[in-house]
């Protein structure tokens, strides 16, 4: 072969390569929206990082150490704050790594902290680097992993809120590139073509871009069927929460026990429904915000300026109409175990509609907490239905939100007791120093439990001395606590750094039932919100936006809502899912909470957030299955690579049966050449040395077949044919 | 030399090449019958005359530099006619013994079943032993001996079919079968002028067929082998649609044949592909079908292919042993 051609050759594999490459970076793509992953750049990076080195073969002493630094160098970047490679450095990612075994080993998936679980992620960009190489270049197969991408952007597109439309056409373009070329290679290399042809390659080459081109205009432009069937999602999370291996059944292990006992008979059970809520989708039910913070708790010292509002005009907005909304009604069913004489709404709330009549309704316009009031006395709405623009808000929106926040504003949500301790403030500094606008410094906060092993617990969970702020010691001290804790510090934690927020009290989405009801022609799902979905979270404020809501609570860290671009609106940035954590009322101390106490207090409330949580699982898990599923796919490649290494050195009686036998296999897998019970050995060689056209099939079973048939020594046989083997499974395998 | 991508021992190999000078299409049925020859066995051939038996025979005598002698068969031939006779000699005054055609080297038993079960058993009394016995006295056969005896397949009336129990005597049984229009053109083209068989002559001596036949016997079967053997044999016994199986005495002539086929590819070890080729030769006429499977169209070599088709061939060592 000259030069020449061998470079052109070479071009081929470098274009195939990258095909792969950018298949694989579809792979990663939605990780940024699916999941809480951040700083996806860097995994691109550090994969484009790993596929050159993979393509270089060079030196696995050289590659192996290569790869390892620019895994340290993420990490570092990433989470460790100590001078890289100092003692301290290494301690800090050791300790990390064996808190995480001992999560792992002990099944609390939900614990790893996000360094281990980008470790390991990042080790499984080093693999896919390695097996890609191997797929694409060496063994020029990627129909399977082309397929594989395919079902993958579908199942995204399908089941979370990434838009695969371009990733499809992505995905085909390239996959139909690789194919081409390989399928093209693979021709040449079967019918021995010297590569003097690919010369002519243009040939060859101009058809195959003019099928992808057409292909891909014609699937464009086609016209498409309307989904055949309703989103399965809603279905598939009402499946799993029902299910007692899914989250609910881990929440009962965190909630239940002793709390329970505590607690007493005064509260009503965890699970009791509430209320039924058809709604579009699973959103926040909000009830009240509070505004002061005293330092064990919440209150609402305002003004209250308290007006009656009419059923048909409810004048409470927690935003402007800067942020885009979608009209969505929803029916609130109350049970007869529900005692509330308060209005629970969703976000965006309008008016109510068959509305008791003699039912009045006082709203209190700071807190949003809307009293309902039968002549004048609180009594509790059994049903009614609410008009709500459910809004959408713009993740650059948010961004580029910078205006100056209204006096009165931050004369009531920036309000932060005296006694708060110094290390408090400093904490919130530190944490923002890196963030230049509001929403990621929100976001900053938000994520700062989760990445700093604050637990989510029900259980030992202190109640604050006589002199100890609530916010301090859960920061500093216990780092251990459920919703009101991590609500109540993020809010603590952003007003220290001037940004508005305030915290507040609801529900969770609750439960989708498997039925839907139909009201004013819209179909919705039925919710069955429980008390063990009272929760609480934080609204920080946005100058021209109003109230965003955030949800710190370790457990589900960053939200939807946040992810989400106004152009794909869909009500779910704004009701982050289920939830469900237990509160605690009486370690707060919150008196004016006695109304709602039944709900809010019963313990073992059940609320994390799984659609995050467990899309990270799901990946990760989706991850492990893949990676099961190439090893054993490709197990006759590697387990033939050690082989061939340990019987070329083992001089056993049986060697050479074992290692005739496992060609045997490998032909059978790799070649489709099986040999039958009934087939002699002979008979065999003859159809393998057909397929290969060559001889060394009956050659290796002459000798095996004098070992075996005329008892003489193997060992002796084996020495001979040892070449002839390892040649065979090599041709096997190609 | 190779001959269906075989190779053969020398010698053997002559001797084949011999017999496809005179007979055309029969490489099969040669080869089956030096198998049995270097075995130490006989020949049944199942088929209507005219389709080259004797020529085959008388080759293959030739070739050995062997006597060769024929028997018909007919219902009135006696004992004597086959063993020979004592008959007074009056210069002598005394009786002195013919020998009849059984003394032969190579012996054709044409048509077998025409003739009464006791003239029968005195030709398989000497396939047997080597020995038969005449008035009263045992005349040792000669060495090398081979008889290949027909059958016509066809019931005629006034047959002595022969006994099952006796048929086990032939090593193997096999059928001619006629040839193709091609070969039967060929044949007619080489027989117009004079007869091949007078161009052959002798490529073994007698000695050196015992030797062959010696050699034969010192190939070696392993224990691997012996047992895919039984197998099979056993596998007769078992069969729903076999009244009786092929008895111990089979397995032995299975494993001999093979020895014989293996010593014949000039390899001094049996492998299961020997006993494949040979099991339908060596098992079919051996066994008794019920007759559910007669009367459902099954023959015995169908069962045969079945039990090949059923049994693992024995492909692993068992190094322990």
């Amino acid at each position: 072969m000259d030069i020449s051609l061998g470079k052109q050759s070479l071009i081929y594999q470098i274009v195939i390569y990258i095909c792969g490459f950018l298949l694989f970076c579809e792979w990663l793509r939605p990780l940024e929206m699916i999941s809480e992953t951040q700083n996806v750049k860097v995994f691109f990076i550090y994969a484009g990082f790993c596929f050159f080195i993979s393509f270089l073969q060079i030196n696995w002493m050289i590659s192996v150490p290569l790869k390892l630094l620019g895994l340290m160098f993420i990490i570092d970047g990433l989470y460790v704050a100590e001078q890289i490679f100092s003692g301290q450095w290494f301690a800090v990612v050791y300790n990390q790594v064996m808190y995480n075994i001992q999560v792992i080993q002990g099944q609390q998936w939900w614990e790893m902290t996000p360094l281990f679980r980008s470790l390991l992620f990042l080790i499984l960009l080093w693999l896919m680097s390695y097996l890609l190489y191997y797929w694409f270049i060496i063994a020029k197969r990627m129909l399977f992993f082309v397929t594989l991408t395919f079902v993958y952007v579908t199942i995204v597109d399908t089941f979370t809120i990434y838009d695969g439309q371009w990733a499809i056409i992505r995905t085909f373009i390239l996959g139909m590139i690789s194919l081409g070329l390989s399928h093209f290679f693979k021709e040449m290399d079967r019918e021995k073509v010297s590569l003097r042809g690919v010369k002519k390659a243009h040939l060859w080459v101009a058809p195959l871009i003019g099928v992808i081109i057409f292909s891909t205009l014609a699937g464009y432009a086609a016209p498409k069927l309307e989904p055949q069937w309703p989103d399965p999602v809603p279905y598939l999370t009402s499946g799993d929460r029902g299910a007692g291996s899914g989250p609910g059944g881990r929440i009962q292990k965190v909630g239940y026990g002793e709390n329970d006992s505590r607690l007493g008979g005064s509260f009503v059970q965890d699970d009791t429904v509430v209320f039924q809520a058809l709604a579009a989708n699973k959103q926040y039910w909000r009830i009240e915000s509070k505004d002061t913070y005293t330092g064990k708790g919440w209150e609402d010292t305002l003004d209250k300026p308290v007006k009656n509002v009419s059923p048909d005009n409810i004048e409470f907005q927690t935003y402007t109409d800067q942020v885009e909304t979608e009209e969505q009604v929803a029916l609130l069913n109350f049970t007869d175990d529900a005692e509330f004489n308060k209005l629970v709404y969703p976000y965006g709330i309008q008016e109510l509609e068959r509305f008791p009549d003699p039912f009045t309704i006082a709203l209190h316009e700071n807190t949003g907490e809307m009293d309902t009031l039968l002549e004048g006395n609180p009594d509790q709405v059994q049903r009614y239905i609410t008009q709500y623009d459910a809004p959408s808000f713009e993740y650059n929106q948010l961004r580029e939100a910078d205006g100056e926040d209204p006096e009165e504003i931050k004369e009531r949500y920036l309000q932060l007791p005296d006694s708060l301790p110094d290390r408090v403030r400093e904490l919130a500094s530190e944490i923002v120093s890196e963030e230049d606008n509001r929403y990621d410094r929100a976001k900053a906060v938000e994520s700062y439990f989760s990445a700093n092993g604050f637990k989510y617990s029900t259980t030992n969970v202190p109640v604050p001395k006589e002199n100890q702020d609530y916010v301090d010691q859960f920061l500093f001290e216990s780092k251990i606590g459920y919703c009101d804790n991590f609500s109540t510090s993020m809010v603590v934690l952003l007003r220290a750094e001037g940004i508005p927020a305030r915290w507040v009290k609801g529900f969770t989405g609750g439960e989708r039932q498997n039925e839907t009801a139909t009201i004013k022609g819209q179909t919705l799902n039925i919710y069955e919100v429980t008390s063990g979905n009272a929760h609480s979270w934080v609204e920080v404020y946005f100058p021209e936006i109003g109230w965003v809501p955030f949800e710190p609570t370790q457990g589900f860290t960053n939200n939807t809502d946040f992810h989400m671009d106004v152009e794909e609106t869909d009500n779910e940035e704004v009701t982050p899912a289920s939830a469900d954590e237990p509160e605690q009322d009486e370690t707060l101390g919150r008196p004016e909470q006695m109304r709602e106490q039944q709900t809010e207090a019963s313990a073992g409330q059940s609320d994390v957030n799984i659609n995050q949580k467990s899309i990270t699982l799901w990946i990760s898990l989706a991850a492990a299955l893949l990676l099961a599923a190439i090893l054993y796919i490709t197990r006759f490649r590697w387990m033939s690579a050690i082989l061939i290494r340990r019987f070329k050195k083992m001089d056993r009686e049986d060697t050479y049966d074992r290692a005739f036998h496992y060609l045997l296999r490998v032909l059978a897998h790799k070649k489709g050449i099986k040999r039958y019970p009934n087939q002699t050995l002979r008979d065999y060689a003859r159809q393998v040395d057909a397929h290969f056209q060559s001889n060394d099939m009956r050659k290796l079973t002459n000798h095996y077949e004098r070992a075996l048939y005329r008892n003489e020594n193997g060992i002796e046989h084996w020495r001979k044919v040892t070449e002839l083997w390892e040649n065979l499974i090599k041709r096997a395998l190609s | 030399m190779t001959m269906q991508g075989l190779l053969y021992q020398p010698k053997i190999a002559e001797v084949l090449k011999n017999i496809n000078k005179v007979m055309i299409g029969k490489e099969e049925a040669a080869l089956l019958s030096v198998i049995a020859l270097l075995a130490k066995g006989h020949v049944l051939l199942e088929d209507v005359p005219g389709v080259g038996k004797t020529m085959l025979v008388r080759t293959l005598a030739k070739s050995l530099d062997c006597d060769f002698k024929r028997i018909q068969f007919t219902p009135d031939l006696l004992p004597s006619d086959v063993t020979g006779v004592s008959i007074y000699n009056p210069k002598e005054l005394q009786f002195e013994f013919r020998p009849g055609p059984i003394l032969g080297n190579v012996v054709l038993a044409d048509e077998i079943n025409r003739t009464s079960p006791k003239t029968q058993s005195a030709l398989l009394e000497g396939m047997e032993e080597t020995s038969i016995t005449v008035d009263g006295e045992a005349v040792p056969l000669n060495q090398p001996f081979f008889v290949m005896a027909t059958q016509n397949p066809i019931e005629y009336e006034g047959t002595y079919p022969l006994p099952e129990a006796q048929l086990d005597r032939f090593l193997l049984k096999l059928k001619m079968g006629y040839p193709s229009a091609k070969q039967e053109v060929d044949m007619l083209t080489r027989t117009s002028g004079s007869h091949p068989i007078h161009t052959i002559e002798a490529v073994i001596s007698r000695d050196e067929l015992i030797d062959l036949q010696k050699q034969t016997e010192d190939v070696y079967v392993d224990q691997t082998v012996n047992r895919y053997i039984v197998e099979l044999v056993t596998g007769t016994r078992a069969h729903k649609g076999v009244y009786l199986g092929v008895s111990p005495r089979g397995s032995i002539a299975l494993m001999k044949a093979a020895k014989a086929y293996a010593f014949i590819q000039d390899r001094d070890y049996v492998i299961p592909d020997d006993i494949k080729y040979l099991a339908p030769y060596v098992l079919a006429h051996r066994m008794i079908l019920t007759s559910e499977s007669k009367f459902e169209g099954a023959t015995a070599e169908d069962i045969v292919d079945e039990l090949l088709t059923v049994t693992s061939i024995p492909v692993q060592r068992n190094v322990s042993e």
